[in-house]
């Protein structure tokens, strides 16, 4: 597939290095020079000196061509023209903007059906709330992935020292009557597809696949305290801040919203309902314990400041905050925070890349542990009727190593497979694999992945 | 540095370039020339060598080659190409010393033409076929035909592939990198074959067709004939190579996007202008230099200037008529050539006429600066802003180019050679141009230079087929500190 991709940020460099590693034909259009000739030594791809915004410079970069369009620069506007044109000068391509105003946002469907056709609207502030929301559901996990419409949830697990499941082998944990499969071990910096015959070891990262109506019987297994969750303190009353309060506002959840800014306090104040509106500053170690940090469930930290979104999470966790999400915008910052002890990050961008490579391939990255090269990707296949795996029980199927069947669905059936389940065709699997094998997959499947 | 990787990747190179003398094998086999055990040797020990160095070397990370070892890859990689390159010479006894045999071969894969052979008719086909080859393999580029088949080499293809292209700008014609040096050697073989094509439609012998194609299109020059194409005194087929030449002197991008539909492209891109311009300048003052004093029609003098300009300027170096008895002028316009030689992306040698046009551009606007002294320019290139680190690069370039040519002059001229030998040799060589003037002169070759001349020539032809920069730098002991 070609794929054009306008900006080379972060979000626009971290989808076309995805890409082209998995084999897709790339170019990338970027204005500013020294960034186009570190993209040409970086990655394998075609790097354009040039506006996206400008039909021949779309058109050198062979937009007839193209598959797809990923507008990722900075500016919206640039972005939507960028679409504007490529609608212009093609009929058919798939088109994927980043749009960050929230004005914009709401008219969103003017640029969709009624104007532009853009397929896919990206922002990453709702993108990166929505998945803060889904931690929320799952508050003992550090990362809650869905499928099929939130049916089947992948979910990260950090294994404490005290945990009833250390050191058993994966295929015991089988024995249960419900059905759970560990699809990912991250432990330390590698990541590893487990086989039946690993152990569990302290301090894991563990992903396991489950039907939705399954999740409370993993922490059980697991062990972990299950409490609702209560109590939220959100630090920093921005866009995302007041925008993940006033989702939580209508719930029961007792939310407070901690804002360094008097005037911003009374906007917020003004918009939230049940919502406590503090004034104060989040670094402020007397003011979080008397707000009681000791008790809250989630403690989630969104000021602007990167350095300072580290620093009050650590403080938060000190002061005794059960976990901690944090807001991160660079990405290169992320194994690094990790490592000295934040339980969940999200990052705006990390959001947007995630929902981008999602659309373009319905695979869904993880990567928030702190996965260094090497990346571990869940994606949605189709089996087809004329491919190898159908028919023959799992075990007999020549799989690449790297790769597991987190789930088959079945019409409306989801199975969690063992050894001796068939692949039918039509089925749709969620395939766990570390970035590596995903060509091998690409092969098994022929063309079969399903793109569209 | 990642020698283990250096090294496993010099294995790869050598095996397939053992696999490339099948070719001249069936050609010995063909003509029973008798040549065929020595290249089966030769293919064997290849490959053979770049099997073992394959089997024994163990890693499997690729991508962290950065460029400092793709500097290394190249540059070793075609000294060990010339050597196993010569091993057919030698076996089958055309040369004799292995002096020579890596003269030749170097010659033959950094496309400079330049021979230590005297009869070159009473060769074998099958080592007449692969000295042919060697140019062929080398003027797209030994290591861009390894990364079109390679396609594991990802990100480091590019970098050896900026180690190898002779421009001072890289023009990623597709979004992979094996891509784009498949469509280049696409594009190369389709004009070979073109060129096969009309020589043999002609009535040259297929067998000398191939070869002549073969060594017209990297801008090589070597010929099947010790007299070269005089041999066959033909103004047709001197016309289709002096057109062919030109073609191979073009920047093969502009190739490809001709051949996508873009036919304008030639008169657009303003190298090509330039490049073109030059060329038939000088045919014109050569023209109407020889006319009267060594050819008596003007059709003859046109005709033996166009293609002898031609030849040089692309750095080609085939030869119809013995210019060193050419005057004073004509023969200066052809020393200049060799120096300004073809464009940028091109498969022919020497400065090259983009860094020749922006190094005009650049003394202009120093001139320009004293004048305005307040005024603010870029330089262009086709309206568009060269980068300052492209122009300090090919300032860097020529100072350097000209150093190691005065050196290497030096060399030349204290082994006891005359000034116009010293002279011409080593911007013969340099130039990847071939035929030089006095001893090394068009109807001369180079056997009867000391051996220590030959090596520094060797030298000279790869500094100038790797653009000085990919050579140089494995001298420079900076390179080797960690």
């Amino acid at each position: 597939m070609k794929i054009i991709i306008v900006g080379a940020g972060e979000v626009g460099f971290t989808i076309a290095q995805r890409l082209s590693e998995e084999n897709h034909d790339v170019v990338v259009i970027e204005m500013d020079q020294n960034k186009v000739r570190q993209i040409q030594s970086v990655i394998d791809v075609q790097a354009i000196l040039g506006s996206g915004t400008s039909p021949s410079v779309l058109q050198e970069a062979g937009i007839k061509e193209s598959d797809i369009i990923v507008a990722a620069t900075d500016s919206d506007e640039a972005n939507l023209i960028a679409c504007f044109y490529a609608q212009h000068l093609t009929d058919y391509i798939t088109k994927i903007a980043r749009i960050k105003n929230p004005e914009y946002m709401k008219h969103r469907e003017i640029f969709r059906q009624d104007f532009l056709n853009i397929d896919l609207i990206i922002n990453p502030k709702s993108e990166m709330v929505a998945s803060m929301l889904r931690l929320m559901e799952v508050p003992w996990a550090s990362e809650v992935i869905d499928f099929v419409d939130g049916r089947i949830k992948l979910i990260g697990i950090t294994i404490e020292d005290n945990s009833p499941v250390l050191g058993r082998t994966l295929s015991s944990l089988n024995d249960y009557q419900h059905a759970i499969l560990v699809g990912v071990i991250v432990r330390g910096e590698k990541v590893m597809i487990p086989g039946g015959q690993d152990t569990i070891q302290p301090n894991d990262l563990i992903y396991c696949v489950a039907r939705r109506e399954e999740t409370p019987h993993i922490f059980r297994l697991l062990n972990l305290r299950e409490e609702g969750l209560s109590r939220v303190i959100i630090v920093g009353g921005g866009e995302t801040g007041l925008a993940l309060a006033t989702s939580l506002d209508t719930t029961n959840i007792n939310t407070k919203i901690i804002e360094k800014d008097g005037q911003r306090c009374l906007e917020l104040a003004e918009k939230l309902e049940k919502v406590v509106v503090l004034n104060g500053d989040g670094t402020d170690r007397e003011f979080l314990m008397e707000e009681n940090v000791a008790d809250v469930d989630i403690m989630v930290v969104l000021t602007g400041d990167e350095e300072s979104n580290v620093l009050i999470s650590l403080l938060g966790k000190a002061l005794g905050a059960k976990k901690t999400v944090t807001r991160i915008g660079k990405l290169s910052y992320i194994p690094l925070v990790s490592a000295i002890g934040i339980d969940t990050v999200v990052s705006p961008r990390l959001s947007a890349i995630r929902t981008i490579l999602q659309y373009i391939r319905k695979g869904k990255v993880i990567s928030e542990a702190p996965l260094k090269g090497e990346g571990a990707e869940v994606i949605e296949v189709e089996a087809l009727e004329t491919s190898d795996i159908v028919n023959i029980p799992l075990s007999k199927v020549k799989f690449p190593k790297d790769a597991i069947v987190g789930a088959i669905v079945r019409g409306e059936e989801i199975i969690i497979p063992r050894g001796h389940n068939m692949i039918k065709p039509h089925d749709h699997l969620i395939i766990i694999a570390l970035k590596g094998a995903i060509p091998k997959l690409e092969k098994l499947f022929t063309v079969k992945l399903e793109y569209f | 540095m990642h020698f283990r990787q250096i090294f496993r990747l010099i294995g790869i190179l050598n095996f397939f370039l053992g696999l490339s003398m099948i070719a001249p094998l069936i050609v010995s086999l063909v003509y029973s020339d008798g040549s065929f055990l020595p290249v089966l040797y030769s293919l064997l020990i290849t490959s053979g060598s770049g099997i073992a160095l394959f089997l024994l070397i163990k890693i499997t990370d690729y991508s962290s080659l950065s460029q400092r070892e793709a500097m290394a890859i190249v540059t070793l990689g075609w000294l060990s190409a010339g050597f196993f390159g010569s091993l057919p010479f030698l076996f089958s006894g055309s040369i004799g010393t292995i002096t020579d045999a890596y003269f030749e071969s170097i010659s033959g894969f950094t496309t400079t033409g330049a021979s230590v052979l005297t009869n070159i008719e009473s060769l074998p086909r099958g080592i007449l076929f692969w000295r042919s080859l060697t140019q062929w393999m080398g003027g797209m580029g030994i290591i861009v035909l390894s990364i079109a088949i390679l396609p594991f080499l990802g990100v480091g293809g590019m970098q050896l592939y900026k180690a190898e292209i002779p421009s001072p700008v890289v023009d990623k014609l597709q979004p992979r990198i094996s891509e784009t040096a498949k469509t280049l050697w696409k594009v190369y073989l389709l004009i070979t074959l073109l060129e096969i094509g009309l020589l043999s439609i002609g009535g040259m012998p297929l067998f000398d067709s191939i070869c002549h194609a073969f060594s017209t299109m990297p801008t090589g020059g070597f010929s099947t004939q010790s007299a070269s194409i005089a041999q066959y005194n033909s103004a047709y087929f001197e016309g289709v190579i002096t057109i062919f030449m030109i073609l191979a002197g073009v920047n093969f991008s502009l190739h490809f996007r001709f051949l996508k539909g873009d036919f304008k492209v030639f008169g657009r891109d303003p190298e090509c202008r330039v490049f073109l311009s030059i060329l038939a300048i000088l045919i014109l003052l050569v023209t109407f230099n020889v006319y009267g004093t060594v050819y008596h029609s003007i059709g003859k003098a046109f005709r033996h200037a166009a293609f002898q300009v031609t030849s040089i300027m692309t750095t080609t170096g085939f030869v119809t008529g013995d210019y060193a008895q050419w005057p004073g002028l004509s023969q200066i316009v052809l020393l200049l050539c060799m120096f300004i030689g073809a464009m940028a992306g091109s498969t022919g040698g020497a400065i090259k006429v983009m860094r020749i046009i922006l190094l005009v551009k650049h003394g202009y606007q120093e001139i320009f600066r004293l004048i305005h002294p307040h005024a603010v320019r870029s330089i262009k290139l086709g309206g568009k802003p060269v980068p300052a680190e492209v122009l300090n690069s090919i300032g860097g370039f020529f100072i350097l180019y000209l150093t190691l040519f005065i050196v290497a002059v030096i060399i030349m001229s204290s082994i006891g050679l005359d000034a116009v030998t010293s002279f011409a040799s080593v911007a013969a060589t340099i130039g990847n141009v071939g035929p030089g003037l006095g001893l090394v002169g068009p109807v001369r070759n180079y056997l009867s230079v000391p051996d220590l001349g030959k090596w520094v020539l060797t030298f000279c032809m790869l500094l100038g087929r790797l653009e000085i920069y990919t050579v140089i730098i494995l001298l420079a002991p900076a390179y080797w500190r960690k």
